[in-house]
């Protein structure tokens, strides 16, 4: 059983995902046991299959392991309604997706206010929405929608969207992958500033070994196990 | 104020704003199309039932009819109750008829038929038969020896008039008037054609014609017709003329429409059935290009729940965005069908052999069409984003 501890933010014990397509079942998790302090800065690699997604997904209350426990500031997590994983992705989580999912109606403004207007009001929202644009260097595209902002900008939005509601936890699953090299490294370099200068955890895929200079530590994962 | 009550309408707002303005119009025009073919149907069968009651006032009853009380075979002293009634509020004309069954012979053919002996004055302020003279002219008030002769009675090559039709009998001829044995020559004035055959199966002389065949008959009515003022209500005049103790039954002109009747039942389940179909068309219709605009957005639905926005935020804007257009649609769909295709059909009406038919839009059919088609609307949003809402979010965010 995990125990939990002031510095520890996250926790997997033993977390098994299988998925069937057909006939056929694919393991992509096979008891995963991780531990992520407070402020660690974590860069997940491993080959295409190798459970990186999977692991991501079920770290960031997007799916549900087979076996095992999750746990997060010390509270398991795992068996939480669908509810209650709702909220905490809203209040505690942030969530940053590869193909920057943002909604292709809104602004980025609107975009990043989103979360916000769940728990808060319009103005509130919008007020913590150009800060944060503000912090990415998109201040002046504000009112611009996702299709008028090039594929780094698209993803910037969507590292302010993840942080609107202030979570202590982000979560980024290949953020750079569609990206040149100069957008990867301004969002790597917002990655850094975040984790070092407000010390929020950061759990990130990559598939880029570069990258993973600006991790604090690097987590490998082979056909689902940790390596 | 916690600005999650308002998200949804938010949302749709911006989906509407910013979505792809040719799905919007599309969608929206689709609607349009569902919610003219409801009410089309729906009308066009309101206009052939409204077309043949119109028929029957103005060709055959008036709004209002008189028939000789109980045991009696005429309305005695027609001029006295004529007057009588006239002076009732509301009543704006009134002819007395004396319908004699006669033979009529023209040429070698001859057949029983109606003939109706009129003031032609005061009949054309109750009826419009004057106004459907086809050839010739209308009956003076002193026409001794003038007849106006229905279509279905003069026939023709066109007239569908059956084996006792005159087969072609036209203005100036002769023909031969024969009642309980008295004859006399009438000269045909005039052919009229109401398109209501039980209208166009009779003949018209005037009551001082009638007077010289049957002395003393011109003094009586088998039947007067009554006009009543427009926005009066026949039953209310029925009760001022049962008030002032007129000496005969009085009848609405719905008691006269028979056949009418059973046909305009007939049309309310026609109507009924057609619009049931084509609710169930529109619905269908309309909820697969909603789902398909909706299974579109699959991930952007599954990303909103991945942040933390409520399914019933998302359900919502989806409800709203589909409610929007079916009003949309039906507000297009009202103006289409008011401006373009009712002035349309007014000025070519449907021609049917008992009327010509128009557009009539019924207001409660109206409303019940309406609300059906918001309601597949509604319905058509609710069910796809229901669905995706509870699907695995990873599924939808996938693609999947």
């Amino acid at each position: 059983m995990y125990q939990d501890t002031n510095n520890l933010h996250i926790a997997t014990e033993n977390i098994t995902k299988s998925y069937r397509s057909g006939d056929a079942k694919t393991v992509a998790l096979k008891n995963v046991s991780l531990r992520i302090a407070q402020g660690e800065f974590i860069m997940i690699t491993g080959r295409n299959g190798s459970g990186k997604s999977t692991l991501l997904h079920q770290l960031g209350l997007l799916d549900s392991p087979d076996t095992g426990e999750i746990y997060i500031n010390g509270r398991e997590v795992t068996r939480l309604s669908e509810k209650k994983r709702m909220d905490m992705r809203l209040r505690q989580l942030g969530y940053i997706f590869q193909e920057y999912a943002l909604v292709a109606e809104l602004s980025a403004l609107e975009n990043v206010m989103l979360p916000a207007m769940m728990i808060g009001t319009s103005k509130d929202a919008r007020d913590k929405a150009l800060t944060l644009l503000a912090k990415v260097g998109l201040r002046d595209k504000a009112r611009r929608l996702p299709t008028q902002l090039s594929g780094g900008e698209q993803q910037k939005v969507a590292i302010a969207r993840a942080l609107i509601n202030a979570p202590r936890i982000l979560f980024a699953d290949e953020p750079t992958a569609n990206l040149d090299t100069i957008a990867s490294k301004d969002v790597l370099r917002i990655f850094k500033s975040l984790n070092e200068q407000e010390h929020i955890t950061i759990a990130m895929i990559t598939h880029e070994p570069e990258e993973l200079e600006y991790a604090t530590r690097h987590i490998k994962l082979s056909d689902g196990k940790l390596v | 104020m916690k600005s999650e009550l308002r998200l949804p309408f938010y949302l749709a707002w911006q989906y509407i704003r910013r979505g792809r303005k040719w799905t919007f119009f599309l969608t929206t025009s689709l609607m349009a199309v569902a919610f003219i073919n409801l009410i089309f149907i729906s009308s066009l069968f309101n206009g052939i039932i409204d077309g043949s009651n119109k028929q029957i006032i103005n060709t055959l009853t008036g709004n209002i009819y008189l028939t000789p009380k109980d045991g009696d075979d005429f309305i005695k002293d027609k001029n006295k109750v004529l007057d009588t009634l006239k002076s009732v509020n509301g009543v704006e004309a009134a002819s007395a008829e004396m319908l004699v069954p006669a033979e009529l012979k023209y040429k070698n053919l001859k057949g029983n038929w109606q003939i109706l002996a009129i003031n032609p004055a005061d009949e054309s302020k109750v009826t419009n038969v004057g106004q459907k003279i086809i050839e010739g002219s209308y009956l003076n008030v002193n026409d001794e020896d003038a007849i106006i002769i229905g279509r279905q009675i003069t026939g023709g090559s066109d007239d569908g008039g059956g084996a006792s039709s005159f087969k072609g009998a036209k203005i100036g001829e002769k023909v031969t008037l024969a009642i309980d044995g008295v004859s006399k020559d009438f000269t045909i004035k005039g052919i009229f054609e109401t398109k209501f055959s039980e209208t166009d199966k009779r003949a018209f002389i005037t009551e001082k014609a009638l007077g010289q065949l049957m002395p003393g008959a011109d003094t009586q009515a088998t039947t007067i017709v009554v006009k009543i003022s427009a926005g009066q209500k026949e039953q209310d005049i029925i009760s001022k003329i049962h008030a002032i103790g007129i000496e005969a039954n009085v009848y609405s002109w719905q008691e006269a429409a028979g056949l009418m009747k059973s046909i305009s039942e007939s049309f309310l389940s026609i109507n009924i059935l057609m619009s049931t179909v084509g609710i169930l068309i529109a619905g269908v219709t309309i909820f697969i290009v909603i789902y398909v605009d909706i299974i579109n957005k699959k991930k952007q639905i599954g990303i909103l729940r991945a942040i933390g926005i409520k399914p019933y935020i998302i359900i919502t804007s989806y409800v709203i965005l589909s409610a929007v257009y079916s009003v949309l649609g039906v507000i297009l769909g009202t103006a289409i069908f008011l401006l373009v295709l009712t002035p349309y059909f007014q000025a070519h009406p449907f021609v049917l052999p008992i009327a010509d038919a128009v557009l009539v839009l019924d207001k409660a059919d109206y409303i019940a069409r309406s609300e059906a088609i918001m309601w597949v609307s509604v319905l058509s949003g609710l069910i796809p984003a229901a669905i995706i809402t509870r699907t695995k979010m990873l599924d939808a965010i996938l693609g999947r």
